[in-house]
């Protein structure tokens, strides 16, 4: 037994690696035909085709940024062209000199860049307290205030009659030279927001995106993932403006344009959300596109629209789903779940005999309901705590307690000596506690191993920073959680499914993928909201020998179970609830024939 | 102040625009009421309103009456449109706020479709009534009227038809009304239909004012929300005294400190007041998510 | 990190491309001038977008002037050719369209952009691949003989509106406290702006500034401090016709009776639709030319009726400005005159024949160009017209003159 499962971890371990090489070099090929054909276009091109190559690569550099707020984390910060005005105004205003001495072009860019930082993250701000739609709005109005302020501020935009943009040095200041260095630009664009998107940092902001409760639960705060890309969507529209006004010879309000913002944020939902090849496909496609249909200019931003609508309607995943030829191959059916409890040691290396997670005298009402009404409950750890009783007892709630999403009218919840802080989610992670849902909370577009590694982001070392700049941190914690994912897959027996998109397995599966995802804090104390649900008796039973392994690693669980044969085959202890109140606790062989629990609840 | 010159101008046209963005508000409103969706469209339809007005009546020569009836037709059918194009196939998917994708795209068709085939300038809007003059003219207080109008309507209808409570049930909770066994579906249709309604209307009595011109759409769809957000969503009452507020004080702003200031003047404080109060003045907070 | 080999390489390989730029261009172009080779002219034009209206009205002349040269043989045997292309008036799209023209259409020479915040940007373009380019812009930067040496204009500039405009309010109208006001769109600004500034140099009293939100729905306001600080006249530089309208509905709820004078917008005929009643739009005085002016005995000048007599059915002139048409018709006439006289349509060869124009006498103007001044428009054939008055796109002529 023990030699088999050895084997097969090796056969693991040797497949993926042959496999990932020939998944990188295809994930790459893209890139370098279309850097071929960027390199090759001097030769069978004229200028005009520069001029729309670089107009391509500078739209790039900003999209580039925006995909990460919009296609990754999912916030519609529409009207971006905002941005790129500021950063054109700030190059050309500083090396015209008309406010303060004229100063060199890379100064200038420098301060687009920062105040492009600036600006982004106070256009990104409200996201952290409004709603979608509040915030799209917000940046649609600031994106009409930019033009007006430039309109009125005469003395140092020139008004309506503008300022001359900053002309670049020889051998940038030709059709082509500037093409080139433009490019570079958008390479070191694009690489950078790759090292942020296959980073924590890019799972993470996808996490908020499509499992905001699940990423506060791995302790993925809004505020420390959203400003940091914030900053740096600003700071690449900042340089994008700076290189959009040279392109233009000259800065007039009247450049930028809604259509612009349309185009930016369209060319991001064309290419495909969480995706970095598909967006940038989509801006070359967009700026090329209008050259083509001359006739239709009038019609272009109805048909913008038209494409947008489509887009969202018909093909959600954009250009990047249509490419994804991967995760067309049919996945078999005949899959079994095949945990495998004894390499659980790799994932979680827990002492045990830390100390209990207790809740005392807890209410928490809604209107006028009592959920929870004085409840005490201790959870020790390296044991399986059952929590049963009927519907709206209170199980559930607990545990929302427990996590953070409510905070209780009174009462508190400790870890050992010290109290938790009521209605935090996010913080809880660094706590070392770690939950499941009753409905499954996976980020659907990322591959089962990605879903897996956002439970470990908080563990990560390298900051944004390094991350952005793939310093060696960075790839440090990469090959960390990496190993430590495919590990915790494995244990949970899913690891042949570890590149598959996660909205193609099925229910029961991603049980076990959220489980995975939980193990990947070595979690102190794991709560898990009734696992068994919609698993085949084979399942339970596999499932039941993995709690009972997690807890002997030192994790104490709390398990919110409806199925009574599972609870009394591996908890040791029970506690019961009804109407938010302690009816019985006590060893799961006393509780399994308790009068009162019986007859309330197990039924004879 | 000198109230003749300058208050009264700005009590008129602040407490006009102010009803039409409330009106619009209130568009906003009963489409989320259904569907918990906001939709771009709302705006578009108050531009609607002015322009088939303008088509029926003055292009094409038709009675007051029967361009009025049309024009309202018209919007409400657009309201439907909203929902079976925009709306209907997103709303499984409501945690992605893809409807906000959908509708965006609905609204821009909407509006470059009218700007190609109608005009990119604006154009006259029929004269209904020919009543009163000065800051008393009819283009002044109609819009009024018809937000009073719109209100009482909608407050008899809640109260006093099956419809309407129909409404409030599946507004209050989508899912126990449709488990009560109310048709759900056929209310949200109702529902847009009769925002599209409601928008048409306000764009039509705010038509002489306003006249026929594509980009009010977008002018509306802001200031429209503004009173959403700061009344709470779903909050009629609130979007009505955040429509007029939101009114006078664009316009004060309009005329005391200078146009390009008035906007910025407006959006300023739609942002912190937002920060501030994120559900809004008389909003009430969100419910549970877990 | 396979990432960032790849950025390495794909630098190096650009870095390269840069540097052959100039062995790889020249291969690509075409063999000189064949002699049966089309005369291409570039034509940027705004036709659709909320600044369209006289990119339409340039456009009719431009056709009609095309057509007419094509179906009499050509200039020496060659066809012209219009490349045109819609900007909408966004100058990201005039500038894609600039470079079009010359690298991939070729053209010989360019008409247009007619919008100033096009022209702005495609200015510098042109001038760096010494392109010969007429345009109609009014902002005064855009001509400098220094910096682009092959770029005329073939209209006013802003400041000879702004004498014309000011000239006549001072001089005709008399009047001495005079109210200046723009939209709040860049135009507006600047041209309000600058309008101001002239006025107080020459020594007028300006009582009343203000920059209007073009969408603002009532009037009233403005107009009533205009009248409480005693303007004779108002100055008015905005193109949106809607503000025109109600501008003029609020003098005549106050029954003022004081004059309008500027922007030829105020002229437009979308105005007559937005006007209470007709006579809300008398005492509306806007820019017009010599060249389409009825005179008191309702005649216009004898080169404009012959032209509007040879050209009956053939260009639709409602809905539009006369002198738009016309200039349109006078920019093929120069382009292809200068073909004909220098018998080449080499950049050179256009600029030398347009540096060297001296009362050149077109149908909307009479156009002096020289090595030291590119501004062809003479300010005395601006004048002011009454703007309730078009016919055939032509005003009468304002009283006074």
């Amino acid at each position: 037994m023990t030699v088999e499962t050895t084997t097969s971890v090796t056969g693991l371990r040797n497949r993926p690696f042959g496999a990932a090489r020939s998944e990188r070099w295809s994930q790459l090929a893209p890139y370098a035909a279309l850097a071929a054909i960027a390199a090759v276009l001097p030769w069978i091109g004229n200028e005009y085709w520069a001029v729309i190559g670089t107009r391509a690569a500078i739209y790039w550099v900003l999209v580039a940024g925006l995909n990460l707020i919009v296609g990754f984390a999912g916030q519609l910060a529409i009207g971006y062209v905002a941005l790129l005005t500021l950063g054109a105004y700030t190059t050309s205003v500083l090396v015209a000199g008309n406010v303060i001495p004229a100063v060199p072009l890379p100064l200038a860019f420098g301060a687009a860049t920062v105040i492009g930082a600036v600006f982004g993250l106070v256009v990104g701000l409200p996201a952290l307290r409004l709603r979608t739609f509040y915030f799209a709005m917000s940046t649609l109005g600031f994106a009409t205030i930019v033009t007006q302020i430039a309109l009125a501020w005469k003395s140092v935009t020139g008004g309506g009659i503008g300022i001359v943009a900053p002309e670049f040095p020889a051998p940038f200041n030709t059709p082509w030279g500037f093409y080139g260095f433009c490019l570079i630009v958008a390479a070191i664009a694009t690489w950078m927001s790759a090292n942020v998107a296959h980073s924590r940092f890019g799972r993470a902001l996808v996490a908020i995106r499509d499992a905001e409760v699940a990423a506060e639960a791995n302790g993925i705060s809004k505020v420390q993932f959203l400003v940091p890309v914030f900053l740096l969507g600003g700071a690449m529209a900042g340089i994008a403006g700076g290189l959009f006004a040279t392109l233009q010879t000259y800065v007039t309000p009247d450049a930028f344009t809604f259509d612009l913002s349309v185009l930016f944020f369209i060319a991001i939902l064309i290419g495909g959300r969480g995706s970095i090849l598909g967006p940038l496909l989509g801006t070359i496609l967009l700026t090329i596109l209008p050259e083509f249909a001359a006739p239709l200019a009038a019609w272009s931003t109805f048909l913008y629209a038209v494409l947008l609508l489509v887009i969202v309607l018909a093909v959600p995943g954009g250009i990047a789903d249509l490419i994804d030829f991967k995760n067309r191959r049919p996945l078999t059916d005949a899959r079994e779940i095949q945990p495998q409890p004894a390499l659980l040691s790799r994932v979680i290396a827990r002492q045990p005999g830390s100390q209990p997670l207790s809740l005392r005298n807890v209410v928490l009402a809604f209107g006028g309901v009592r959920a929870l009404d004085g409840l005490d409950l201790d959870v020790q750890p390296g044991r399986v705590h059952g929590l049963i009783g009927p519907n709206g007892s209170g199980k559930t709630t607990a545990l929302n307690v427990i996590s953070g999403y409510y905070a209780p009218q009174n009462g508190s919840v400790a870890l050992g000596g010290a109290t938790l802080e009521l209605g935090h989610p996010e913080s809880r992670a660094s706590h070392g506690i770690a939950r499941t849902f009753q409905t499954p909370r996976i980020v659907g577009e990322a591959s089962v191993l990605e879903n897996v590694m956002i439970g470990a982001t908080v563990t990560g070392r390298a900051t944004f920073l390094e991350t952005l700049l793939a310093l060696p941190r960075r790839a440090t914690d990469e090959r960390v959680l990496k190993a430590k994912a495919t590990a915790a897959l494995t244990a949970v027996g899913l690891e042949t499914l570890a590149d598959i998109r996660a909205n193609r397995l099925q229910h029961s599966e991603l049980r076990f993928v959220e489980i995975a995802r939980a193990l990947m804090l070595s979690p102190a104390f794991l709560l898990l909201d009734e696992p068994a649900a919609g698993l085949s008796a084979d399942e339970i039973d596999r499932l039941g020998s993995l709690i009972t392994e997690i807890s002997r690693q030192g994790t104490g669980v709390l398990l919110v179970e409806h199925h009574a044969d599972l609870i009394f085959a591996i908890c040791e202890r029970v506690t019961v609830l009804n109407l938010g109140r302690v009816l019985a606790e006590g060893a799961a062989a006393e509780i399994r024939v308790h009068k009162e629990v019986v007859s309330a609840y197990l039924g004879a | 102040m000198d109230f003749g010159a300058t208050l009264l101008p700005i009590l008129a046209s602040g407490l006009a625009v102010g009803a039409i963005y409330a009106l619009i508000g209130v568009t906003y409103n009963t489409m989320y009421s259904t569907s918990r969706v906001m939709s771009f469209t709302s705006g578009q339809l108050g531009m609607l309103g002015g322009v088939l007005g303008s088509l029926f009546i003055l292009r094409l020569g038709m009675p007051l009456i029967v361009g009025f009836v049309l024009t309202i037709m018209a919007c409400a059918i657009v309201g439907v449109v909203t929902e079976f194009i925009a709306v209907r196939p997103v709303l499984k998917s409501l945690d992605q706020h893809l409807y906000v994708l959908s509708t965006l795209a609905l609204a821009l068709m909407i509006q470059q479709f009218t700007a190609i085939e109608w005009s990119t300038e604006p154009q006259p809007f029929p004269r209904l009534f020919g009543l009163g003059s000065g800051s008393f003219d009819e283009k002044f207080w109609l819009p009024v009227a018809a937000c009073a109008f719109t209100i009482g309507a909608l407050e008899l209808m809640q109260r006093h038809t099956l419809v309407g409570r129909a409404f409030l049930a599946v507004s209050e909770d989508n899912f126990a009304a449709r488990s009560l066994g109310l048709p759900e579906r056929n209310l949200r249709i109702a529902s847009y239909a009769l925002a599209g309604a409601i928008g048409g209307l306000a764009g039509f009595a705010g038509g002489e004012l306003m006249l026929a011109f594509f980009a009010n759409g977008g002018q509306y769809n802001f200031y429209g929300f503004v009173p959403v957000a700061l009344g709470g969503l779903g909050n009629n009452r609130g979007s009505i005294v955040g429509g007029l507020a939101l009114g006078l004080f664009q316009q004060a702003a309009n005329f005391l400190v200078g146009g390009v200031f008035a906007s910025v003047a407006v959006f300023i404080a739609f942002i912190i007041v937002l920060l501030a109060a994120p559900q809004g003045l008389f909003g009430t907070s969100t419910a549970r998510r877990v | 990190m396979t990432i960032l080999r790849r950025t390495i390489s794909r630098r190096a390989f650009t870095a390269g491309s840069a540097g052959t730029l100039a062995l790889g261009a020249p291969l690509l172009s075409r063999p000189a001038l064949a002699q049966a080779e089309p005369l291409r002219i570039g034509w940027l034009a705004a036709l659709t977008g909320p600044s369209s209206a006289p990119a339409v009205g340039f456009n009719r002349g431009v056709v009609y002037a095309v057509e007419a040269i094509n179906a009499g043989g050509g200039v020496k045997g060659r066809k012209i050719e219009l490349v045109t292309r819609d900007t909408q008036g966004d100058p990201t799209k005039a500038v894609n369209a600039t470079q079009e023209m010359i690298s991939a259409a070729k053209v010989h020479a360019i008409w247009g952009p007619t919008n100033s915040g096009e022209a702005l940007a495609t200015t510098p373009i042109m001038a760096r691949f010494k392109m010969p380019n007429l345009h109609p812009c009014v902002v005064n930067s855009l001509i400098d003989t220094a910096k682009y040496p092959n770029a005329f204009r073939m209209a006013p500039s802003n400041s000879q509106w702004d004498d014309a405009v000011r000239g006549y309010v001072l001089k005709i109208v008399k009047a001495k406290k005079v109210a200046v006001i723009g939209d709040t769109t860049g135009y507006g600004t600047t041209a309000a702006g600058d309008s101001v500034t002239a006025f107080k140099k020459d020594g007028a009293d300006v009582v009343y500034t203000a920059q209007i939100d073009s969408t603002q729905p009532d009037m009233m306001p403005d107009m009533l401090r205009m009248k409480n600080a005693g303007a004779e006249a108002i100055v008015m530089w905005s193109v949106s016709t809607g503000m025109a309208a109600r501008m003029f509905n609020a003098r005549a709820a106050l029954n003022w009776d004081v004059p309008f004078v500027g922007h030829p917008s105020l002229g437009s005929g979308e105005v007559a639709g937005l006007i209470e009643k007709p006579a809300n739009w008398e005492k509306v005085y806007v820019i017009n030319y010599r060249s389409c002016s009825f005179d008191a005995a309702g005649k216009l000048p004898t080169r404009t009726q012959e032209f509007l007599d040879k050209s009956k059915g053939k260009i639709d002139l409602t809905n539009t400005l006369l002198w738009w048409v016309a200039s349109g018709v006078d920019v093929i006439e120069i382009f292809a005159k200068a073909v004909t006289e220098t018998g080449s349509s080499n950049s050179e060869d256009i600029i030398k024949f347009l540096n060297a124009q001296t009362k050149y006498p077109g149908l909307f103007g009479t156009y002096t160009w020289n090595t030291g001044e590119h501004n062809g428009f003479p300010t005395e054939e601006i004048v002011m017209g009454a703007a309730n008055s078009s016919k055939d796109g032509a005003l009468k002529l304002a009283p006074g003159y």
